[in-house]
């Protein structure tokens, strides 16, 4: 499983992302990613979650997930990436920052 | 009377906004139309509410900031850790409550002290700040009822750390609340040239606040806003100029600032929000610009056209065209058409690529004439019309 993440917005707009292929990852790491892709059913998700709330100067997230053949992108904002979803882009966040 | 179509109210408006940003130059009108629509049934809401509040308020209430803290957490607000009154907690481990606190209060002084503004609604509403939200969170934020701020990266080893915590300058918190009052006034649309000018008008009155709190001449500003938020280890003095858009940092690690001062640079793109952090660069520099024209204290001319015009003249949709007109009405109704003050608008505008045109008041009340013509037209047509049938009776 292939997962690209990019982060902008925010007061400061610094664009983070990156990618990861969860080959490439200790086998643990690699469990707990695709874990959370499927309980989120990332597949079957829109591809853009709308803003629950107003506000300013929130991230805004784009995760594209590849695997066995099937390629799924979606756009949330930082409102919508609760539980789950803030599980996996910390994850991301923190193999992202690793990486550069 | 409200016309009430029943489809623009089942379609979700970031729909719309896809469309106003994606569609074809017919599906663009039909949802900027939408958008316009739904803010003038918005505003007669609020004016329906502005006017029922005022009726149950007596007396207008006083300053009320109040600061939270979320302990690392995403919950809003936290724990109370500080109130009007209270001792200042004076903790050099937790230096962000006080700056918060006296944040909130500074920015809330400015607006009363020069603009008359009571508060982010204009009616006292108590003012909630949440630090220490998240865990190495790089980011502050407004969102829609509060602010919000981060530590950044204060708790990671110092070699790591890229942020420091958000509180750290006047601006930001300047630049937070002015994104209530934001809220409660044009209502600027987050996204592409209306996301932009709510950052600008963000990034405006924050920066007047600090100036306002230092005593500062536009000459003697830095205009910088985020100023100290990079730690050491990047190369920058802050995360934008107005002074001079694009220079506030360029380092290897987190690349080189991509704002624009020109409309020569405009950037298109799909991320932040349509690039509301990048294009705000035009609208600032063109304040900016405005101040250093009129010299002096920014917050006595520039700021008082900006606000006058934020709060009378923009729209939810308005774009970087509308502004330019709108700034350049405003202060030809405060300070005279063709005054000295109306001048530098125009100085403002033109050297961002957004000239406004000298006779554009002209031209306005010249349609406005033409429409009274027109008018009294058709009401003669009308009379003279009505004899001839009265006479055919």
């Amino acid at each position: 499983m292939r997962i690209e993440f990019e982060r902008s917005g925010g007061f400061a707009n610094i664009r983070v992302a990156g990618a990861v292929d969860t080959e490439s990852l200790p086998p643990q790491e690699a469990q707990a990613l695709s874990d959370l892709v499927n309980k989120l059913d990332f597949f079957a998700l829109p591809s853009v979650i709308p803003s629950v709330t107003g506000g300013a100067d929130r991230f805004q997230y784009t995760l594209t997930v590849e695997d066995e053949g099937r390629r799924h992108t979606v756009e949330l904002p930082e409102s919508a990436a609760t539980g789950d979803f803030a599980n996996l882009i910390g994850s991301l966040t923190a193999l992202a920052r690793r990486g550069s | 009377m409200t016309h009430h179509n029943p489809l623009e109210c089942i379609i979700p408006p970031y729909v719309v906004e896809k469309v106003a940003q994606n569609g074809t130059p017919a599906q663009k009108e039909w949802a900027r139309r939408t958008i316009l629509q739904s803010a003038q049934i918005r505003g007669q809401r609020q004016a329906v509410a502005d006017m029922t509040q005022r009726g149950q308020r007596m007396a207008a209430p006083a300053r009320d900031c109040t600061v939270f803290d979320c302990g690392t957490g995403t919950d809003l607000p936290g724990t109370r850790v500080r109130g009007e009154g209270d001792p200042a907690c004076n903790d050099p481990n937790l230096p962000d409550i006080d700056e918060a606190f006296d944040g909130a209060t500074l920015t809330y002084d400015f607006y009363k002290d020069i603009y008359g503004r009571n508060s982010i609604d204009g009616q006292g509403l108590p003012l909630v700040s949440s630090v220490n939200f998240g865990i190495n969170y790089e980011n502050a934020f407004w969102d829609g009822t509060q602010m919000a701020y981060g530590r950044g990266h204060e708790a990671l080893p110092p070699a790591e750390r890229l942020f420091n915590r958000f509180t750290i300058d006047l601006s930001v918190i300047g630049h937070e609340l002015t994104h209530g009052v934001v809220q409660y006034e044009a209502g600027l649309v987050y996204f592409q040239q209306a996301g932009a000018l709510n950052e600008s008008f963000a990034d405006v009155f924050g920066s007047l606040v600090r100036q306002y709190k230092l005593n500062q001449t536009a000459a003697e500003a830095d205009w910088i806003i985020g100023k100290g938020l990079f730690s050491s280890n990047i190369n920058g003095v802050g995360i934008r100029s107005m002074k001079e858009p694009g220079t506030a940092y360029n380092d290897p690690l987190i690349g080189k600032d991509p704002q624009p001062g020109h409309m020569n640079d405009y950037v298109n793109t799909s991320q932040d929000q349509g690039g509301v952090h990048i294009n705000s660069g035009i609208p600032n520099h063109a304040f900016y610009v405005v101040s250093r024209e009129l010299g002096g204290k920014a917050w006595e001319k520039a700021g008082k056209i900006w606000y006058v015009a934020l709060c009378d003249k923009l729209t939810r949709v308005s774009q970087f065209t509308d502004a330019a007109r709108l700034t350049h009405e405003a202060a030809g109704e405060l300070y005279g058409k063709g005054s000295l003050e109306q001048k530098a608008v125009e100085t403002g505008w033109k050297e961002v690529g957004l000239p406004v045109s000298a006779s554009e008041g002209d031209k306005v009340d010249l349609s406005g004439c033409t429409r009274l013509v027109g008018g009294l037209a058709v009401l003669l047509l009308g009379l003279v019309g009505k004899r001839a049938l009265t006479r055919k009776k």
